[in-house]
C-alpha cells in the first residue's frame, strides 16, 4: 500500500472516530525529525506522528498527514506533571512504581495512544500524591520506669494497645501510657499549647546557602546550634528536606550531622522539658549545595 | 593480671576498628539493617553476650539488641522500606521471639530511649513497636492467625 493511500485511509478512519484535527503536508526534502519538530514540537516525535497516521515508513513529499488534537496536549501535560512528581519524590517503592508507570505512559504516547498515556501518567502522579498524603511519622519515647509516650507527627493514626484496651492516636496528638495501666485519651499537642521557652537558633543563619564538601550521606558536615533553654533536659532537632527527614535527640544545644543530601531543609528545634514534654518549636530554613565556600545571602561590610 | 593488662590497653583501639558484629547462622532472615550510624552504637547478637561496635550495613536478626550511647544514633531500615531512627541513650530489641505474656510479637521492642518511625506507604507497610507499657502499631492492619 502506498503511503499516500495509507494516509488517505487514515484520514477517513480518523474522521469517523475523532473530532476534526488539523492537517499538514510533507514538504520536499523534509526528514521525519524535521516534520515532527515542525508539527509536534519535538524531533523525536516522528514515530508518534507515523503511528497517529497509521503509517509504517517515512511519508513522501506532498503526503497529507493528520495532526493530533487536544487529546495529545492532555497526555503530554499529564506526563509532564508525572515526570516532575517522580523527580521530586523520595526514593522508595512508590517512586519505583511511579517510574514504571511513567515509562509506560511515554511508550503509549510514542504509539499515539493518547488517552491511555494520559491515564498511565495520571496514575503515576496519583500514586506519589497518595504516598505523600499517607506517610506515617511517629515517635515512641520510653522512660526508665517504662512509661511510654507516643507522639504522632503526621499521617494516618497509630494504634496504642495496653492492658487489653486500644486507642487511636492521630497526627498532632500524644498519648502517655503508664506501665500496668490502660491508655487514657490522647492529648492534642496544639490545644494543650506547649509551655516553656522556644529555643533561640544560632546557626546556620536564616536564609543561608551552605556550600559543603561531599560527605557520607551527601554533603557535610552540617552543624546546627542554638542557645540553651533554661531547665531543658535535652533537645529534639527535626530536619525535613526534599529527600530525607530526620529526628535527632541531643542532650546539648548543638548537633552535627556528618552528611545530608543536597537541597532545602527546614530545621526545627524543641526543648525537652523536665516533665518529658516538648516545648514550643523554633524553625529555620537552610539550603545545602555542593561547593567549597560559604555563600552569605546577607550583605557584609567586609570587602 | 599480666594477661589482662594488654587486653585493657587494647580495648579502646579495638573499638575504633569497627567491624560488623558476626552474623548468626545463615538460616535466619534479615529483619533490618543499620544505617546512618553515628557515635557509639553497639549490637549484641541473640546468641552472644558481648556488645560489639555497629557499622553501617550491619544486618540485624531476631532477638538481636541495639544500644546507642550518649551522642550516638542510627537508623534501622526494614525490608518493607520502613525507617526507624534511633536516638541517643536508647536500648531496643529486634523482633523478639519470646514476647511478654499476652503481647504480640513486635518488630522492635524499645526498652529505653526514643525511636522515630517513618512509613512512606503505610497502606502497604506495617510496624509494631513494643515497650514495657504498651504496643504501638502503625500502618496496615495485621490479622494474627
Amino acid at each position: 500500500m502506498s503511503h499516500a493511500l495509507a494516509a488517505a485511509l487514515a484520514l477517513l478512519a480518523s474522521a469517523a472516530t475523532t473530532p476534526p484535527a488539523s492537517e499538514t503536508v510533507v514538504r520536499p526534502g523534509e526528514s521525519l525529525g524535521q516534520l515532527a519538530a515542525r508539527t509536534l514540537g519535538s524531533e523525536g516525535a516522528g514515530p508518534e506522528l507515523l503511528a497517529f497516521n497509521h503509517l509504517d515508513g517515512v511519508p513522501a513529499a506532498g503526503t497529507r498527514l493528520l495532526l493530533p488534537g487536544p487529546e495529545r496536549a492532555r497526555a503530554v501535560a499529564a506526563i509532564g506533571s508525572a515526570r516532575s512528581a517522580v523527580v521530586q519524590a523520595p526514593p522508595g517503592s512508590a517512586r519505583t512504581e511511579a517510574e514504571a508507570r511513567l515509562a509506560e505512559a511515554e511508550s503509549l504516547l510514542a504509539r499515539a495512544r493518547y488517552a491511555e498515556a494520559a491515564a498511565q501518567a495520571d496514575g503515576a502522579w496519583k500514586l506519589l500524591a497518595d504516598a505523600r498524603e499517607e506517610r506515617s511519622h511517629f515517635a515512641v519515647a520510653v522512660e526508665p520506669d517504662g512509661r511510654t509516650r507516643v507522639a504522632v507527627r503526621e499521617g494516618v493514626p497509630v494504634r496504642v494497645e495496653a492492658q487489653g484496651r486500644t486507642r487511636a492516636v492521630r497526627a498532632g496528638e500524644t498519648l502517655t501510657v503508664i506501665r500496668g495501666e490502660p491508655p487514657g485519651p490522647p492529648q492534642s499537642e496544639s490545644s494543650a499549647g506547649p509551655t516553656g521557652e522556644p529555643p533561640v537558633l544560632l546557626s546556620p543563619e536564616p536564609g543561608l546557602k551552605l556550600a559543603l564538601e561531599p560527605a557520607p550521606g551527601g554533603l557535610g558536615p552540617v552543624r546546627f546550634a542554638w542557645k540553651p533553654v533554661p531547665e531543658a533536659t535535652g533537645y529534639v532537632l527535626d530536619l525535613a528536606g526534599p529527600r530525607k527527614t530526620l529526628s535527632v535527640r541531643s542532650a546539648v544545644p548543638v548537633v552535627t550531622i556528618p552528611g545530608l543530601p543536597g537541597g532545602k531543609y527546614r530545621w526545627t528545634v524543641r526543648a525537652v522539658q523536665s516533665d518529658g514534654t516538648l516545648g514550643p518549636p523554633t524553625s529555620r530554613v537552610v539550603q545545602l549545595v555542593p561547593g567549597r565556600i560559604k555563600l552569605e545571602v546577607k550583605e557584609t561590610p567586609w570587602q | 593480671m599480666a594477661l589482662c593488662l594488654p587486653l585493657l590497653v587494647c580495648a579502646p583501639a579495638c573499638r575504633r576498628e569497627a567491624k560488623a558484629p558476626p552474623a548468626p547462622a545463615p538460616k535466619q532472615s534479615i529483619r533490618a539493617t543499620l544505617a546512618q550510624v553515628r557515635g557509639a552504637v553497639s549490637v549484641k547478637r541473640a546468641a552472644g553476650d558481648e556488645w560489639q561496635a555497629a557499622v553501617n550495613g550491619t544486618a540485624l536478626y531476631d532477638d538481636d539488641k541495639v544500644r546507642t550511647e550518649r551522642g550516638g544514633s542510627a537508623e534501622l531500615r526494614f525490608p518493607s522500606g520502613t525507617v526507624v531512627a534511633v536516638s541517643e541513650d536508647t536500648l531496643l530489641g529486634i523482633a523478639e521471639t519470646q514476647a511478654a505474656p499476652g503481647r504480640p510479637q513486635a518488630d522492635v521492642t524499645v526498652l529505653r530511649g526514643t525511636v522515630d518511625a517513618t512509613l512512606d506507604r503505610p497502606a502497604n507497610q506495617s510496624l509494631t513497636v513494643g515497650t514495657p507499657a504498651a504496643t504501638v502499631r502503625a500502618g496496615r492492619e495485621i490479622v494474627f492467625q
